[in-house]
Order: C-alpha cells, then structure tokens, then sequence
C-alpha cells in the first residue's frame, strides 16, 4: 500500500515537474521567435502555438501575453488598415485574458498601451486624440503597478516623444523619460524566467534621437 | 517498484499517439493559411501550411473537441474521438459578418463612427468640413441626398421639407434640434459634433425603430464615459466658451458653457438685415456617464439655451415702413438612456427624453408665440443569436403638448390654439444573415395617434448582397409616416400623418481607404397637407407628391498623401401639389443639380490643416405672382467656396479660421413679394439671401489636461 501511495505521489509530482518543464520549454522556443520573426509568416504559427498553450495553461497570462505581442508585431508589418486592426484587436483580446488572470499585471497593461498606440498609426487624423491619450494613460496605469517597469517607461518615453516631434515641441521630457527607462533596463530583474525583456535597443534607438 | 515503474511507463507511452489531419478553407473554397488548429485545452496543434493543409500528432485520447481559429473568422468546433486511428477533418472557416469584408445593410444610409472600420464620414470630418462652421447639419449637407436651402441651415433630404428629417439622441427623439433663427437666416443644430463619436445619417429606407420622419433619420449616438480629466477654453470671434471634464473610476462628468455675441462681429461686417440687438446667446450642457452593476451604462444629458434677437422688417412696396421683430428662445432637453446586456444574447435598453421650446415674439410689441413641450419613452429588447441571426422589438411612447398664442389687440384677449398628441407605437425588426453573402433586413412598426385614432402599420425591409470581395448591391424599401407641421395640426386636430414610401437601389465599393457608392430612389408622397381652395385655414390631406433621383459619392484619402477628398453629386425631380399649390409643381427648396466637392490636407510641415468645400446647387424655384404659371421662375445657381485652417502650434493649442464665401458669390435663394401690386400693377420683389456674403471666423482653443497631447481638435 505505501508503494503505491508513494508511487502515485511522485507520479503526480513527477507529471507536474515535466508538465512545468514541457510549458517552460514549448514557451521559450515560440517566445524567441515572436522577438526574433521578421514576417506574418514567420509569427502567425508562433502566435498559434502561443494561444495552444494559453488554452491548456489555464493559470498563466505569460502565453497570452507573448500571443498579444506577436499579434501586435504582425500589426506592425501588416501594410492593410483592415488587417491591422484585426490583429490589434487579437492582441487585445489576448490581453483580456491575460488580466482574467491577473488584472494587476503591470506587463500586459503596458502592451495593451502599446496596442492603443500603434492605433493610431492606422489613421492617425481621426484616431490621434483619442487613442494617444488613451496609450497615455495605460501606460501611466502600467507604471502605477510596477514603477520599475522599464517597457512601460521606455514606451512611453515613445509616444512622448511622437507627440514632441509632431507638435515641433521640445524633446526634454521624452529623451528624459527615455533615460530613465534605460537605467531600468539594466537595473530590471524579475524572478519570473519567462517575464518580458524586450525593448532595451527600441529605448535605445529612441536615445539617439535626442541631445 | 515494480509498480511505480509500470505506472511511469502507463504515464507516458501507453498509447499510440493519434494523427489529425485536413485542410482549412473559407466559405469561398480558398485555402485559409495560418489558421490555428488544435484540441481543445491542450498543447497540441498546429498552424496550416500555405495550401490550408495542417497535420499533427497528439498523446490526448478519447472525446475531445478539436477547434480552428482565424482573425476575420468565426471560431470552428468539432468533437472528435482519438484513438490511434488518424482523423481527417474538412474545415470551413465562417467569415465574421460585418467585420473587414463582410456583406452590411447599405442602402440609404451613411453611417460615421470611429470604431468602424471604413465608414464613409468620421466625427473629425463633421468638424472640419470647411463651409460647415462645425454644424452636424452644414457638414451632411455635403453628402449625396442633401439640398442647399441657405436660408434654413436644415437638412433638406430628398425633395423632402427640412421638417421631415428627424434627429434622434442616443435612440430619443429631439423635438426641436435647430437653434431660433431670425426669418430667412439660416439656423444651426442645437448638438455639438464633439458630444458623439457615431453618427448615421439616413438619406431614406431606415429602421422600424425610427419613427415621425418622412424623409430621412439623423441618429447620433453620444460617446461613452470619458477617458480622462481636462478643462477646455475657447476665445472665439463671437463669444467664448468653457469646458471641463471630470472623471471617475467607472463615471464621467462633463459639462460646457458658451455664451455667443454677435454685436462685435456685425458692426464690422455690413448686414443685409436691420438688427436692431443682433443674436446673442447663452447656453449650456452636461453629460454624465456611469457604469452600473457589471455592464449597463447609464448616460444622461441635459442642455439648455436661451437666445434673443431684435430687427426691422421692412416693407418690400414701402421700405421705409418697418415693423420690429423682436425673438427670446428658451430651450430645454434632457435625455436619459440605459443600456443593460441581460446575458450573451439578449440585451435591454431604454431612455426617456424631455423637450421644451418656446419662440416668444414681439411684433411691433404685440405678443405672439408658440411653445412646444413633449416626451419620449422608449423600452427595447434585442436579441443576438450569433452573427447570423438579430432580431429586436421595442415599445415607445411620444407625447407632446403644443400651444401658439397671439394677442388679439381689438378684444385685448389672448388667443390660443394648442393640441396634446400622444403617438403610441411598437417596433419589431430581425436581420438575418442568410448567407455571408447576402444579409436582410425585415420589420414592421405600428403606430396609434391619439389625437386622430388612427392605427397604422408601416413595413420596412433592406436587402444586401456582396458578390465579390468588394462591390456590394442593397435595396430598401419602406413606408414611413409623420405628423403634420404644428402650423397645421393646431388648426385641424384631424389631419392625418403625412406618408412616404420609399424604394431605394444602392451600389458601393468600399476599399480601405477610398469609397464609391451610387444610389437611385423613388419615393411617393401621400395624405400632404393641402388648402382647400387656397385657403390657409381650411386644411385637409389631399395633397401628394413623388421625389426621384440619382446620387453619386466618391472618397479618396489613399490616392494623394496628407490629402483626403470628396465628391458628392444628386439629381433630384420632384414635384408635390400641397398646401397652396395651385397643382402639383416643383416645390421651393428643391433644386435639380447638387454638387460638392470636400478638400483636406494636412501639412505636417507647417501643422497646419487647411481645408476647402466647393458647393454647387442648381436654380430654385420661386413663386412669382407677376407669373401665372406657379413656382416656374428660378434664382440663378448657388456657388460657395469656403476654406478653413487649424493652425496647431502646440500639442495644447489651436488657431482656427474660417471663412465661407471666399469668391464673394451673391446667393439668392428665393424672392419674396409685396403682398399688393405697385402702382404699376406688379408685384414687387425682394430677393432673400444669406444676412452677409460671408462669414468669418476666427477662434483660439486651449486644453488644459495631464497629459499636454491632448486638443480639441475633434471638438472643432
């Protein structure tokens, strides 16, 4: 009776490290390429891989939030307006289930800031006043749960930065808010293995611009 | 040991892996590439390759449900059993209705909103139209279906009078939606393009839902709760105004105030009319957005106005001979509408709205008025089986009390003429998709006029049909019925409803980012209300008319960088006999050519927006009584060019200009006659036009708000 006990126990064990190990796996690999896919191509099936996994992960936002950024990539590289509103709002709705999860999340509400600012690049005439203020303030939101965030920084040092130049303003304020989200990039650190880590060199890019 | 090696073993490799495998296409029979394919709660899955094929492996065994997911297509779901033995799945993926490229009831109507993704008109071109000068009303008026009648300001659809197109608020109806206006000026719309982020504007053929309308459905739809806290200041050449906006977790306040003043503006431009105290008025509104329980909304708006005027009418034989003429409007409306989803498919609205009106006149210090109060009630349940199948039902209830009253200054007694009406009606409607390709529309709307006891059934039914990707036909047709004009019902509690009955045929291809649509309609007007014998207080509903025309729309924003146009042309013939028609004839605010051409381009360089409208309207006939062939004279044609400009020097700050008229045209929109012929024997005439040629207008808005990108750039 106790080998059975036993074995059942470490069987339970034994199936819920490989499962973790097989999620940790599967995750890594369809992460490296949504940060590395050039193409639609390329992205859709990691995107799908991704959303495999959010449905049988029922207790974790990481797959939904990698599938919301590799919708949201293939927004960028999408040239149709249609289209890129329907992956923005794929990535949207991934990201509502990420924060079913967990609403406080301070990753997936500056990506959904994100999604709201690439909104506007569709039509930026009659989506401007209403979605950059709208990624302002997720983005803040975003800040509000995790100060140290540095993607929720440094996109806003982005969208700062977009407005200054359109308006022909100063760039203080976004080359000093890209500053900051560079100090930290490198001071960031998170227990999660698979928390986000992109977004260094955009912050970067952005810093060239100023001076 | 043995047993825990065993279980091991049992764990991972007892069963044969099961094969699934097929081929993912759409409704058209094209390979869908990219889908996803995989079992439900699981890892297993895969992508389809580049012919829609898909193939994988999975340890899952037994009933399970296999689904395929594509953006643009509806969910697939199939049950499947794994057993070892390999599965082929045949998967049709359903296009999503109404989204990208979906077939969409079209015929009739444009409909604006910043959430659809191509619609033919955005809030921000309602704002910056140029010629419009922000009026909701001025920037339709470049669309298809609409005729320039200078003089009113209103919308004129379709050889239709302006009193027969209809504004609704979030589903309610407004009683009274221009501004007071002195007699022959144009009035504009008491609504401001910024309170709505949707606008449908329907030329004909609308919704069971929209009722007391003959012509056309203007509904605007209010935007939702505020998003963020900001103060707004306007400094205008006419007045000034104040806006803020308060915001909570789940509500938002915003309320606005404008005082306007025209005194400063007209001494420096030469008026046609005598103003003895040029317009001048003060006005107010408020929003308050809150969300309740989990998902209904409740929105509440509420505005008021009060606006004087003081001229000179002078006589057209004598003008020496002047009679004063001196305005106060009061006005009130509030409006109260809840939305509440029951569950996934059924959804309850409801609102109430509240009007008051009054055009309190002196003439010559003699009193003379009319005031108008009413309310509408509104309960709709509706009902969303999936994309394929709405339906929706609802009950409403408008009651209006009206009264004019004119002192008699023999007797000193007041006279009065009122009419309490009470309009109790019920709706039903279900759209149906029938096929991706082709969608329909069908419902029914009864009516019960208290005042008359009459009982009506009124049917609607739209039809589209999309045959490729882009090209779509559509068809409408409607039988639509309103009361008479208070002017009429006041002296005749009789009179019943006046009908039209529309028959609509549209073509449209709609592409990213450019729009062609063409439309032809008949439409047949019944029980108009006519002067028997000529005489004004004899009335009865045997007057009738027919309106038919084409219609042509083109808009471009892809073509030109930074540049967005377009172009509007209608053909309208019509004719009605009504009122004091002699016979049937073509009637006074209908004119045979309308043509506009809209222009805007932004300069990124300068951050500048600039716009011109060009519009075009045939001659309009006028009756000339020194004619004996009734309304067969016809004013010269009507030309405005009219340009803007949003200047945007900070994220915070605008300088707006705008000036209507640039080529300085001397529109006449009609003659008015002496009442008594000149010593000559003819009648003499007086042409009417706009006040002044032009209008110009200069303001500076500023935002104030946390995050400084923010402008009122869409209020404009």
């Amino acid at each position: 009776m106790k080998t059975i006990a036993l074995s059942i126990f470490l069987l339970l064990h034994l199936t819920l490290f490989a499962n973790d190990a097989k999620y940790k796996e599967q995750m890594a690999k369809q992460i490296q390429i949504v940060y590395q896919a050039e193409t639609i191509e390329e992205l859709q099936p990691a995107v799908n891989a991704l959303d495999r996994i959010a449905s049988a992960e029922k207790t974790k936002w990481e797959p939904y939030y990698y599938s919301a950024f590799g919708s949201l990539m293939m927004a960028t590289r999408s040239t149709e307006a249609a289209k890129k509103d329907g992956y923005l709002d794929a990535a949207l709705a991934a990201i509502e289930n990420g924060k079913k999860i967990n609403a406080n999340e301070s990753e997936l509400i500056a990506l959904e800031g994100f999604v709201h600012m690439i909104r506007v690049t569709v039509d930026p005439a009659a989506r401007g006043q209403q979605y950059s203020s709208l990624a302002f303030q997720t983005y803040n939101k975003a800040l509000n749960l995790n100060p140290e965030n540095p993607r929720a920084l440094g996109l806003l040092a982005q969208m700062q930065f977009g407005t200054a130049q359109f308006f022909g303003a100063s760039t203080d304020e976004p080359c000093a808010t890209a500053k900051k989200a560079l100090e930290k990039f490198d001071t960031f650190k998170s227990e999660n293995s698979l928390a986000p880590v992109w977004g260094k060199s955009m912050t970067q890019g952005l810093l060239k611009n100023c001076k | 040991m043995k047993i825990l090696a065993a279980l091991i073993l049992v764990s991972s490799c007892a069963f044969a892996q099961t094969k699934v495998s097929g081929v993912v296409k759409d409704t058209q029979g094209e390979a869908v590439i990219g889908a996803n394919v995989m079992i439900k709660d699981s890892y297993d899955g895969t992508s389809s390759d580049a012919e829609g094929k898909f193939s994988f492996k999975t340890d899952e065994k037994g009933a399970h449900i296999l689904v395929a997911t594509f953006v643009g297509y509806k969910a697939y779901s199939n049950s499947i059993s794994l057993d070892g033995k390999e599965v082929v799945m045949n998967i049709v993926l359903q296009e999503e209705a109404n989204v990208l490229d979906g077939v969409t009831i079209s015929a009739g109507s444009f409909t604006a909103g910043e959430e659809k993704r191509r619609t033919v008109l955005k809030p921000l071109d309602i704002a910056m139209t140029a010629g419009a000068t922000a009026d909701i009303a001025g920037a339709l008026n470049t669309l298809p279906g609409t005729q320039k009648v200078g003089e009113s300001g209103r919308l004129f659809v379709r050889g239709g009078d302006g009193n027969e197109t209809r504004t609704f608020v979030d589903g309610m109806v407004v009683l009274d939606a221009y501004g007071a206006a002195a007699p022959n000026t144009p009035s504009r719309g008491r609504f401001m393009p910024f309170m709505f982020n949707g606008t449908s504007f329907s030329t004909g053929g609308y919704s069971a839902e929209y009722g007391q309308a003959i012509s056309s459905a203007l509904v605007l739809n209010s935007k939702d709760k505020a998003e963020s806290n900001q103060t707004d200041i306007g400094i205008l050449s006419v007045g000034a105004d104040v806006a803020h906006t308060q915001v909570w977790k789940r509500s938002s306040l915003s309320g606005k105030i404008q005082y306007t003043d025209i005194r400063p503006y007209f001494g420096l431009i030469n008026q046609r009319i005598d103003w003895i105290t040029p317009p001048q008025a003060l006005e107010g509104s408020a929003a308050y957005r809150t969300q309740v329980g989990k998902e209904g909304m409740l929105k509440l708006y509420g505005n008021f106005n009060r606006s004087s005027m003081q001229l000179y009418n002078h006589d057209i034989l004598d003008p020496a001979k002047k009679q004063s003429y001196d305005l106060t409007n009061t006005y009130h409306y509030g409006n109260a509408s809840y939305l509440q989803p029951l569950n996934e498919n059924w959804n309850m609205r409801g609102g109430l709205s509240y009007t008051f009106n009054e055009n309190a006149i002196l003439l010559d210090g003699k009193p003379i008025g009319e005031r108008e109060s009413g309310t509408h009630t509104k309960v709709v349940t509706e009902y969303a089986a999936n994309d394929n199948l709405e339906w929706r039902m609802g009950g409403e209830m408008i009651q209006r009390n009206y009264e004019a009253y004119q002192l008699n200054t023999t007797t000193q007694e007041n006279q009065k003429l009122s009419f309490q009406e009470v309009i109790t009606s019920g709706f039903t409607e279900a759209q149906v998709l029938v096929h991706t390709k082709f969608i329909t529309k069908a419902g029914g709307r009864f009516e019960y006029n208290s005042l008359t006891n009459a009982v009506s059934v009124d049917p609607r039914l739209s039809v589209a049909y999309k045959p490729g990707k882009k090209g779509q036909f559509a068809f409408a047709y409607g039988m639509f019925r309103q009361s008479p004009k208070n002017q009429y019902v006041r002296l005749n509690h009789a009179l019943q409803s006046e009908k039209a009955e529309h028959f609509i045929l549209n073509y449209q291809v709609i592409t990213d980012r450019k729009t062609f649509r063409v439309e032809a309609y008949y439409k047949q007007y019944n029980n108009l209300v006519k002067f028997v014998n000529g005489n004004a207080n004899n009335l009865n509903n045997a007057g009738n008319g027919y309106a038919r025309g084409v219609e042509l729309f083109w808009r471009d924003s892809e073509t030109i960088k930074n540049v967005d146009y377009w172009l509007s042309y209608s053909y309208l013939d019509t004719e009605r006999d009504y009122i004091n028609y002699p016979a049937a004839a073509v009637p006074t605010f209908a004119s045979k050519h309308n043509f506009s051409v809209v222009y805007k381009h932004f300069i990124s360089a300068l951050k500048t927006q600039v716009g011109a409208t060009y519009s075009y309207s045939s001659g309009r006939p006028y009756a000339n009584p020194n004619n004996t062939e009734f309304n067969s004279d016809r004013t010269p044609d009507y030309h405005d060019l009219s340009v803007n400009l949003a200047y945007l020097p900070k994220p915070n700050l605008i300088i707006y200009f705008s000036c209507t008229n640039l080529l300085n045209n001397d529109n006449i929109f009609g003659y008015q006659y002496s009442d008594t012929q000149a010593n000559d024997g003819l009648y003499k005439s007086r042409a009417i036009q706009q006040p002044a040629n032009q209008f110009v207008f200069l303001g500076v808005f500023i935002t104030f708000s946390k995050n400084k990108s923010v402008n009122q750039l869409p209020n404009l």
